[in-house]
């Protein structure tokens, strides 16, 4: 049963958006019953205000049916007089369709979840995919060198840096640079990192090169690492041979051959890289201060805003689901042997 | 495999394991590692879980000190923690009259600039049964000699009661405070508008102090802000032997070094049994030893060690499960194929698409906000597998492929035969290096979940200590002590992992041996 590669990435697409669709149900089960829980013990504790108040002013205690009335309105404004699977159900759909409607707190300022997202995408975007740009970019200048002369000081010093990284805490690298350049060397004012907000745009420069500094430190050897072993990997296929053996200037066959092949597993990577760059790192925001969409999520953990966690977390498996599906759709493009491949097994 | 076999491949995987020198280091650092952990309560204390949180144990010690060496490299020398006990004594015991006297002297060599911030006195035990049995501790100082001091004796303390379980923390006790300002009085630092009458007692002549030093709102601030240890150790007199003024004497303290004989005289009725073997006088610390403490006290060296453990458990068994499972997920998914594939693959995805990070949140958030060690490798796990499936999956399609399978097909073997005898050793190889390549993995979400506080504060965790930090504002204080060293542990244990992992790889998985 074959069938072309325009109905494999179709298929593909689907089966994404049902696996979306579940986790989100999911998502949504579970957030739910937290909130269930902690919305109960907030009704109950917002009923003892009220009575305790209603005594003060009309010294004496309210009857049974206006706490009752009182307690009825608090269920609704949380939600809680539908039953849970309803409400599970309920905010399933609203995320799914990007109804995300308000939260009961404001997080960042405002009700509206979209706004609250809009404003959370923009920051990390500024801050984290600018910092994978570099990233990558420093990644393939390196891995693509090393690669060129392997066991090389420039290569073995890649693959310890890799070595090294991998099993750093980027949030305490983060708060090194904190100490480092804030404090002891009092580079940057304090300021900048011990609150949230900051005004102007050489501020917002300022603020953002500690966490970009440390973003690309953690991460660039990494790359540069994996690069390395793929443009290996291809460089002693055969045809690479073949190149060099018709006199193709090493230059050419770097770049022009070599690179070519490689394209596609370095498509997905940084495909992968740029899409997940947007969500963000919950801890490092907060060790920065930083108010991208980690932090915002973290915050509205703490306010109990059910309605942005759900859109925040919709928003992760979003972009990951995307660049699944776009990772398969770029990678047929440049590799016609999966077009052929994935078509022919499906 | 034959026992036989298995012992020969043993043999021939570390004669190669051998020369991998990146191997062999981590391998070191692992035993290492091992041995600390596992002497982490003959080092210490083994009631150090127990005490961690609870706080009894670090009352003595001073709150976010840096570490003792940082004198070696500053020119102002701060005095480390220093603990005086009974062996460090000499005691006398008479009976005067009705009451038991204990005499214990011991002398403290003061070369520092910074002098000590208190002075704690723990362990006196009774059997008193009434409060106004309690033994009743006095002090006196004989500081060294400085030119131009007139009296160098000080009583520091006088009859304060010692209950049971108590402690005297000097530096905080007023009467200390203003014994020692009536010190600076009778060597005429400073003057009184109505002199005190030496033939009053003591008490009503410290009253009369107090009072005339209320009065005096110059006097009154420099009492105020006076901190009774600078005063204690800090010089009086100039070079020439010049009386210094007082605000000299309380702002700008100079550590006036040398020895300072301590005088503790213990009294209590004579049926009262009063026994001094825990007693311990504490010159708390501007520093303490090798790596400081935090803000509740707590050394943290002692976080240091004994996170070991929480980081090898956490790591090695979050490792092992989800290699593991992954491993037989894939297996089993590539083996069966068909539909079965099918679905496992999907829910293989399902389960990579649930953002990592915020779930293991909401996970924690739901076992209260305070999640055990098990809890955690469990959460750790559920969302750990993953990656490995599809590695072992598209490595066992390859498997399933070869011949040798076919014939055990053909043999009649079941499913199960095939996947454990024939398909799952062939991935052995690969799981092992992975097993040491998610071991950084796992302590770094570890790590993280601490940092966010949503484990067990009883567990000492490195995370848990950089959750302290962070609280404590240590970056912006610049209590370098308490941020730097568990984030280097916790980078440390990870490449020790790594490098035995990619030797594990090197050796194991000759395809990826390259130039």
């Amino acid at each position: 049963m074959a069938m072309g590669f325009g109905k494999y990435i179709a298929y593909r697409t689907v089966n994404a958006v049902i696996i979306l669709f579940l986790a989100v149900l999911l998502m949504s089960a579970l957030f739910t019953k937290l909130a269930t829980i902690q919305y109960t013990a907030q009704v109950d504790s917002d009923v003892q205000m009220w009575v305790q108040g209603y005594f003060k002013a009309h010294h004496r205690a309210p009857t049974q049916e206006q706490i009752l009335n009182y307690k009825a309105q608090l269920m609704h404004k949380y939600g809680l007089d539908k039953s849970y699977w309803g409400r599970t159900w309920m905010y399933t759909v609203d995320t799914f369709i990007f109804r995300w409607g308000n939260s009961i707190e404001p997080v960042f300022g405002t009700h509206n979840v979209v706004k609250q997202i809009e404003g959370a995408l923009a920051r990390t975007i500024l801050l984290f995919t600018t910092a994978q740009v570099i990233i990558i970019l420093i990644g393939l200048a390196l891995g693509v060198k090393s690669a060129q002369i392997p066991g090389s000081l420039l290569d073995r010093t890649i693959s310890i840096l890799a070595m090294l990284t991998t099993s750093l805490p980027m949030w305490w690298l983060g708060m090194l640079m904190i100490l480092l350049f804030v404090v002891y060397l009092g580079w940057l004012p304090i300021t900048l990192y011990s609150q949230v907000a900051v005004s102007g745009w050489v501020n917002i420069l300022k603020k953002m090169s500690l966490p970009v500094l440390t973003i690309v430190t953690v991460s660039f050897g990494g790359w540069s690492w994996i690069i390395r072993n793929i443009m290996i990997g291809t460089m002693q296929e055969d045809f690479i041979m073949v190149a060099r053996a018709k006199g193709v200037p090493e230059r050419k066959v770097i770049y022009g051959h070599a690179l070519k092949a490689a394209a596609p597993p370095i498509v997905t990577m940084i495909i992968f890289a740029m899409l997940g760059s947007m969500g963000g790192a919950i801890i490092t925001e907060i060790v920065f201060n930083w108010p991208g969409m980690g932090r915002l999520y973290w915050e509205a953990l703490q306010l109990n805003a059910v309605r942005t966690m759900m859109a925040l977390n919709y928003m992760f498996a979003f972009l990951f689901v995307f660049s699944m599906v776009l990772a398969d759709i770029l990678y047929g493009y440049l590799d016609p042997r999966v077009r052929v491949g994935a078509a022919a097994r499906a | 495999m034959r026992w036989v076999d298995f012992k020969d491949s043993v043999k021939r995987f570390w004669s190669e394991y051998k020369h991998q020198v990146s191997g062999m280091v981590g391998l070191a650092l692992l035993i290492i590692l091992f041995v600390l952990a596992l002497a982490a309560p003959v080092l210490t204390s083994p009631n150090i879980p127990k005490e961690w949180q609870t706080g009894q144990a670090w009352i003595t010690n001073p709150k976010n000190a840096p570490p003792s060496w940082e004198n070696y490299f500053s020119s102002v020398k701060k005095a480390p923690q220093k603990v005086f006990k009974l062996g460090d004594m000499q005691v006398k015991h008479q009976i005067n009259g009705s009451q038991n006297v204990y005499t214990l002297t011991f002398s403290y060599d003061m070369r520092y600039n910074v002098p000590p911030k208190n002075i704690v006195i723990t362990g006196i035990a009774s059997n008193a049964s009434t409060p106004k049995d309690n033994p009743k501790v006095s002090i006196m100082v004989q500081r060294p000699k400085e030119k131009g001091v007139k009296y160098e004796n000080i009583l520091l303390l006088q009859d304060s009661p010692f209950p049971n379980g108590g402690a005297i923390q000097l530096g905080y006790t007023p009467q200390v405070k203003s014994l020692l300002f009536y010190w600076l009085y009778e060597n005429g630092v400073f003057h009184l508008l109505m002199p005190l009458q030496p033939q009053l007692p003591l008490s009503i002549r410290l009253l009369q102090l107090n009072q005339q030093l209320q009065m005096n709102n110059t006097l009154y601030s420099y009492f105020q802000s006076a901190d009774p240890m600078k005063i204690l150790f800090g010089q009086i007199t100039d070079s020439k032997g010049h009386l210094l003024p007082l605000r000299e004497i309380v702002y700008n303290t100079t550590g006036l070094m040398g020895n300072y004989k301590f005088t503790l005289l213990i009294r209590s009725p004579k049926d009262v049994k009063v026994n001094l073997d825990n007693i311990e006088v504490t010159m708390v610390g501007r520093t303490f030893g090798s790596l400081g403490t935090d803000q509740y006290g707590r050394p943290i060296s002692i976080g240091l060690l004994w996170g070991i453990r929480i980081a090898i458990a956490i790591g090695l068994s979050v490792a092992i499960s989800t290699v593991l499972i992954g491993v037989l997920y894939g297996v089993t998914s590539a083996y069966v194929g068909g539909w079965v594939d099918e679905l496992l693959q999907r829910f293989n995805e399902f389960m990579m698409t649930l953002p990592v990070l915020p779930m293991l949140i909401l996970l924690s958030l739901y076992f209260g906000g305070k999640i055990s060690l098990t809890q955690l490798v469990g959460i750790l796990v559920l969302f750990g597998w993953m990656g490995t499936a599809k590695v072992a999956r598209s490595m066992a399609l390859q498997i399933k492929e070869q011949t040798y399978i076919e014939a055990a097909r053909a043999l009649g073997a079941g499913t199960g035969r095939i996947v454990f005898k024939h398909i799952v050793p062939q991935l052995l190889p690969y799981a092992f290096a992975n097993i040491a390549l998610s071991v950084p993995g796992a302590i770094l979400s570890e790590a993280g979940l601490s940092f966010l506080g949503l484990t067990n504060p009883n567990m000492i965790s490195w995370g848990r200590m950089l959750n302290d930090a962070q609280m404590n504002g240590a970056t912006i204080n610049g209590y370098w002590w308490q941020v730097i060293p568990p984030g280097l542990a916790i980078a440390t244990v990870g490449l020790i992992f790594v490098l035995i992992g990619v030797s594990l790889d090197t050796v194991l998985n000759p395809r990826l041996k390259r130039a």
